[in-house]
């Protein structure tokens, strides 16, 4: 009898204890969004410690994230998105990589790409003003890493790494193209699918930017500027050309910017339009994500994504 | 059905006599006896190992196909599907690397990236595919390559439901996937509470993105146990829960023949002292003669009487769905009746001039055209036998490029007969330019609306300074 007793008794208590637990481990999950594995690591470690296990997953999703960042080095990254940001003189377009767009239309990704673009141009502001009229920045993948944040002085491959452990997939910082323009020169950036706009922040699969110089008194050219990068980003033009370039005979193949058919009207032509506006177009550039990846035949086997 | 009948009758006898075979080691164990008529005869010849299989329809069919995380197992399940079912003798072991046939599909060069396989439990046929992207699934949703009934969603207990969940369970809802069940992997390298807080939150994440979350099965268990064939409690097992699961969860897909019936017009004729006969292919249900019909289209609807179905000359007494047919109606003029217009069951179809859409845009490799355009283009739609000007709005974007995929509202020129779910395609001269599906019909234009529509470029510029 005593003996029922007591088992029963152990039994009652170890469901409470169970019960507690598990509504802690739920409370760490929700609280810090890491993985039930890492969580109850953490608890395990300290005891059933709320805040002393949610400081230690802090602390730890850094070295986390790297060693899942090591873990999936090498990964497919095909898919991704660019971001595109504009402060007066100074423009940038960022690529950042990843594997499935099903990560790319995600929050934290998102947030990822934003930051990304924000300290790619806050690098661009130090920079001198050219002497000329505009001067070019290309960042491969080391440079970008290497960037830092002002407010926490973290650098972006941590930033990256963070990111790779809540999400579990691998992405890569690809490339950064920054365009810094002297007194005269105007810049207007492209990012489609448009939409997606925050503090003059846009974000998207491919993008644009355009420097240009206004000769007219019209001081309303945004629109129509804005009009031709986003001709640029459609039409995938290789040059601005020059009034020595001749129009290509089959005109669905033209790639001289001049002389192709402006894409939101096309009765008229690209240099038409400029004429009319009275604009000259100093630089453009034009990023299309996962461009430079190579195609998907190439890679072996075990690294394409549907693997695991 | 007769031959279901009779087995069953015999069953008992049958039984005695497939112990002794059984006994004797020659056949395997069944699992009813009806199958064992239609599978021991086959069995017993030998096959040439260049032949191929004949399909048996004896089970109704469904789709489903796999989401997730790249990490969590979908391939893995896939392939323990295969293994706990072949050991059943209901399908062929798939290895792994060779469901993840992607590069190869990759490769073959048209859009298309699916790996497909087929199986079957004891109640239906299944065909299961898996598609790493968002833009994929929507690609095959929309080009038919690989429809969905239903969806399993697989989630690794260990990560628990990762911030892309969200968007998976998104994408379900964008192609139309209504029923989904939830496979819990991984459980082997987690625990009892682990596995139980998951489920709870995955029932969250699920009524929270408008599913029937308290509903939806959700089976835990170890893909990769059932693969090694190691602890059947949450191997094998737990793959044999979830496929009843899908089973039940899952309804079964209404086939074209049980449908009311329909038939697009594709020619009318005269014939002297008979009357009119209008042909196409029956697209769906069965008719019948002295059947009730209805001519839509046009901005017309008619009634009339089938007084006569024929097929190559010779009388029918019943059309089914995708006999090519000629259908004598009573009471219509020639001239009546168009190209165009939809013989239906009265009051099954509707005609519609304003509809949301899914699209592909094709790629100029895939012959589409090489530029992308931006909303009140004018493009022709095609669908059935009939073709209608369209004006397209782009709501999401500002234009849409070569080889993507896009919502778009279309504007019709006049009312023809849609229903959600029905593909069409939209040209521009002689260039196809993609291919859709109506997700959703619109409330008809309204007389302005109508007006609005041929209102040249200039007309709609100047309407937007004015405001």
């Amino acid at each position: 009898m005593l003996f029922i007793r007591t088992l029963t008794r152990s039994i009652c208590t170890g469901n409470r204890n169970f019960a507690a637990e598990k509504s802690l481990l739920a409370a760490l999950r929700k609280k810090t969004g890491y993985t039930f594995a890492n969580c109850k690591k953490a608890l395990e470690m300290h005891d059933n410690d709320l805040n002393q296990a949610e400081l230690w997953l802090k602390a730890q999703a850094q070295s986390l994230g790297w060693s899942k960042a090591t873990k999936l080095e090498g990964r497919h990254t095909a898919q991704g998105l660019i971001g595109v940001a504009i402060n007066q003189s100074n423009g940038v377009m960022v690529e950042v990589n990843c594997e499935t767009d099903f990560v790319a239309r995600n929050k934290e990704f998102q947030n990822m790409v934003e930051d990304a673009t924000k300290c790619c141009l806050r690098f661009i502001e130090t920079q001198q003003k050219p002497q000329d009229d505009v001067a070019k920045f290309n960042l491969n993948t080391e440079q970008l890493k290497a960037l830092h944040f002002e407010s926490d002085g973290k650098s972006l491959a941590d930033k990256l790494v963070l990111m790779i452990g809540t999400v579990g997939e691998n992405a890569t910082l690809k490339q950064g193209v920054g365009l810094k323009t002297s007194e005269g020169i105007h810049l207007v950036g492209y990012a489609h699918p448009a939409g997606h706009v925050e503090n003059g922040l846009q974000l998207g699969k491919l993008g644009g930017l355009l420097a240009y110089k206004c000769h007219g008194q019209d001081s309303d050219h945004t629109d129509v500027a804005k009009g031709i990068c986003q001709h640029i980003v459609g039409m995938k033009p290789t040059k601005v050309g020059t009034a020595d370039d001749k129009p290509a005979p089959n005109k669905d193949e033209e790639t001289c910017l001049i002389h192709q058919e402006y894409l939101l009207d096309d009765s008229v032509t690209v240099k038409e339009l400029l004429e009319e506006h009275q604009l000259e177009i100093v630089e453009f550039r034009r990023l299309e994500c996962g461009e430079t990846v190579s195609s998907v035949s190439n890679q072996p086997l075990e690294f394409v994504e549907t693997c695991q | 059905m007769t031959s279901v009948l009779i087995a069953r009758a015999l069953a008992p006898a049958i039984h005695r006599s497939l112990k002794q075979l059984i006994q004797n080691g020659s056949i395997y164990k069944f699992h009813n006896y009806v199958k064992v008529i239609q599978v021991a005869a086959p069995q017993r010849q030998r096959r040439l190992y260049s032949e191929k299989k004949v399909f048996e329809r004896t089970k109704p069919h469904c789709n489903v196909g796999t989401i997730g995380h790249v990490d969590h197992g979908k391939t893995t399940l896939t392939a323990a599907i295969t293994k706990v079912l072949s050991d059943h003798k209901l399908a062929k072991l798939r290895q792994y690397k060779d469901i993840d046939n992607a590069p190869e599909e990759k490769a073959r060069g048209i859009t298309i990236n699916v790996a497909h396989i087929e199986y079957q439990t004891e109640n239906r046929h299944y065909g299961h595919t898996d598609c790493p992207g968002h833009a994929d699934y929507i690609k095959n949703m929309i080009t038919g390559a690989a429809q969905m009934d239903g969806a399993i969603l697989v989630v690794a207990a260990t990560d628990g439901v990762m911030p892309q969940t969200r968007e998976h369970l998104l994408l379900a809802k964008q192609i139309g996937v209504k029923h989904v069940v939830v496979f819990i992997n991984k459980v082997d390298a987690a625990d009892k509470e682990m596995v139980e807080l998951v489920e709870m939150e995955i029932r969250e994440l699920l009524t929270e993105m408008g599913f029937d979350g308290d509903n939806i099965p959700i089976v835990p268990g170890s893909a990769l146990c059932a693969l090694e064939g190691k602890n059947p409690e949450i191997g094998s097992d737990a793959i044999i829960k979830l496929l009843k699961e899908v089973d039940s969860y899952i309804p079964t897909p209404v086939r074209e023949l049980d449908k009311p019936f329909l038939l697009p017009v594709e020619h009318t004729y005269s014939i002297a002292g008979r009357g009119t006969v209008v042909t196409g292919r029956l697209e769906r249900g069965v008719l019948k003669k002295g059947a009730e019909c209805e001519f839509v289209g046009y901005n017309k609807t008619l009634k009339s009487t089938v007084t006569g179905v024929e097929m190559f000359h010779q009388i029918l007494d019943e059309a089914q769905a995708g006999d090519q047919i000629g259908a004598l109606v009573r009471g219509l003029k020639r001239d009546d009746v168009k190209r165009g217009m939809i013989m239906a069951k009265p009051g099954t179809v509707k005609s519609h001039d304003h509809i949301e859409t899914q699209v592909y845009i094709l790629s100029k490799e895939e012959g589409g055209r090489p530029k992308p355009f931006t909303s009140f283009i004018q493009l022709q739609m095609f669908c059935r036998t009939w073709d209608c000007p369209v004006q397209v709005v782009i709501p999401d974007k500002e234009m849409v490029m070569p080889g993507e995929d896009a919502r778009l509202i279309l504007k019709m020129l006049r009312p023809m007969v849609l229903e959600e779910g029905q593909r069409f395609t939209l040209r521009d001269g002689a260039q196809t330019l993609g291919t859709g599906v109506v997700s959703k019909t619109l409330p008809m234009l309204s007389e302005q609306d109508r007006i609005d529509l041929t209102e040249g470029k200039k007309a709609r510029e100047k309407k937007a300074a004015a405001k």
